[in-house]
């Protein structure tokens, strides 16, 4: 784990020369870069090449370029336009370049639903899945800029302090640690030897009313899956530091999941509107290796087995999703 | 001119942001496009952005793009015949 204190986290670059030379990473932004090589790894792992689908979720796209083709606008006065910038800011970028990167002329799409986006990628990909087609790359991700995080700033959604992000939890005060990070995942009709997990149901529920409707929406979501909360080895919730938004959690888990083993992620990748993608990747490693460190529990209780995790996330109680993943038997 | 290739060299790493690269990798004498450097149109728009920007040199007749922009140097040298700044 990486500690470090700052506005906002920002994702680990990889070795870019590694994966692509130069030449080829030109018009790319940090996310799409990274989208690149985290499905070329997704479809190594998963031993396949060329997928049936392509599904990204974004919740903000390409922004970098976004900025960049308005910042030149404003600058050179509507003059020296180049469409390097224009062509890169849009939501799709990811799952083209992807695309066009491997030749793959399947169905391609990008999901733009704010807080929905990543779970709306991952809906479509399990439509797909029932339909018969065999592996879809999914994948969600956000990039932060230094203007989106000023932006946003001043609206109260981000803290207004810097913080050291292993303190997250710590500062009883309004607003979340701001971050960024690209997921991707093959999702599969078969188990390999390969696979990390199952995902067996998903979620999405807009701005409830109040914690019992919460409560009620987790109990019945784990019914229609023959479980009941104590059937849940660990859940993974999605803290983010905002005050008001972390008692919610803690009153689902302290009502509803008294003695199950509780995780969280967002000191590691912070908040952004496709951060259950990064859960989803943390859950499915979890359930991999059957183990989960320290530095992302947040109770003692502990499970002799981790066959279902519950990954319960929200974006600032208005996106709220629920995963539920099993473990395969291989 | 030693000067103005490198310079060359540091503008056309931020215009085609080839942030990966030194200047020292691009060659002077090596084709910009197709087997050398390996740009395309779109990259050839930005170096005609680039040479009026900076420069002050429009280029009027798009056939001529073929011979400045074959190599840095080329380039280099169609910017000191031409330079306006």
């Amino acid at each position: 784990m990486l500690i470090y204190e700052d506005d906002y986290l920002k994702s680990v670059k990889p070795n870019y020369k590694d994966f692509m030379k130069p030449i080829e990473a030109r018009r790319m932004s940090k996310t799409v870069k990274n989208g690149i090589i985290c499905s070329q790894i997704a479809m190594q792992q998963a031993e396949i090449t060329i997928p049936d689908a392509i599904i990204f979720g974004t919740g903000l796209g390409i922004v970098s370029d976004t900025e960049k083709f308005l910042e030149k606008m404003l600058i050179d006065k509507e003059q020296f336009l180049t469409p390097t910038s224009f062509i890169q800011s849009t939501h799709n970028t990811v799952a083209g370049q992807i695309a066009g990167r491997i030749k793959c002329h399947n169905y391609n799409f990008t999901y733009v639903n704010r807080g929905f986006s990543f779970e709306s990628a991952i809906l479509d990909a399990m439509m797909h899945l029932k339909e018969g087609k065999k592996n879809i790359l999914v994948g969600g991700g956000d990039e932060i800029t230094d203007h989106y995080y000023h932006i946003i700033k001043k609206t109260g959604l981000w803290k207004q302090n810097t913080l050291q992000n292993t303190d997250l939890l710590n500062h009883d005060t309004p607003g979340a640690l701001c971050g960024e990070a690209v997921s991707f995942f093959v999702l599969s009709d078969d188990i390999k030897q390969e696979t990390y997990a199952e995902l067996k149901d998903l979620k999405m529920f807009y701005k409830p009313k109040n914690v019992f409707e919460i409560q009620n929406t987790i109990t019945d979501f784990l019914k229609q899956n023959n479980l009941q909360n104590s059937d849940i080895d660990l859940i993974i919730t999605g803290h983010s530091g905002n005050k008001t938004d972390d008692e919610i959690y803690d009153t689902v888990l302290s009502s509803e999941f008294p003695e199950t083993p509780s995780a969280y992620y967002k000191h590691l990748c912070g908040e952004f509107q496709t951060a259950s993608a990064f859960a989803l990747w943390l859950g499915a490693n979890i359930i991999k290796i059957q183990e989960f460190p320290d530095f992302i529990k947040l109770n003692d209780k502990t499970s002799k087995k981790l066959n279902n995790v519950l990954i319960y996330n929200h974006y600032f109680n208005i996106n709220h999703s629920l995963m539920l993943l099993k473990k395969v038997e291989s | 001119m030693e000067d103005l290739t490198l310079k060359l060299k540091e503008q056309i790493i931020e215009a085609l942001n080839l942030e990966d690269m030194e200047p020292d990798e691009i060659e002077t004498n090596e084709p910009l496009f197709n087997e050398g450097l390996g740009l395309d149109s779109i990259d050839a728009l930005e170096l005609i952005v680039l040479l009026e920007k900076n420069y002050g040199i429009k280029i009027e007749n798009p056939k001529d793009g073929q011979k400045i922009f074959y190599s840095l140097k080329t380039m280099a040298e169609y910017i000191k015949e031409h330079q306006i700044n």
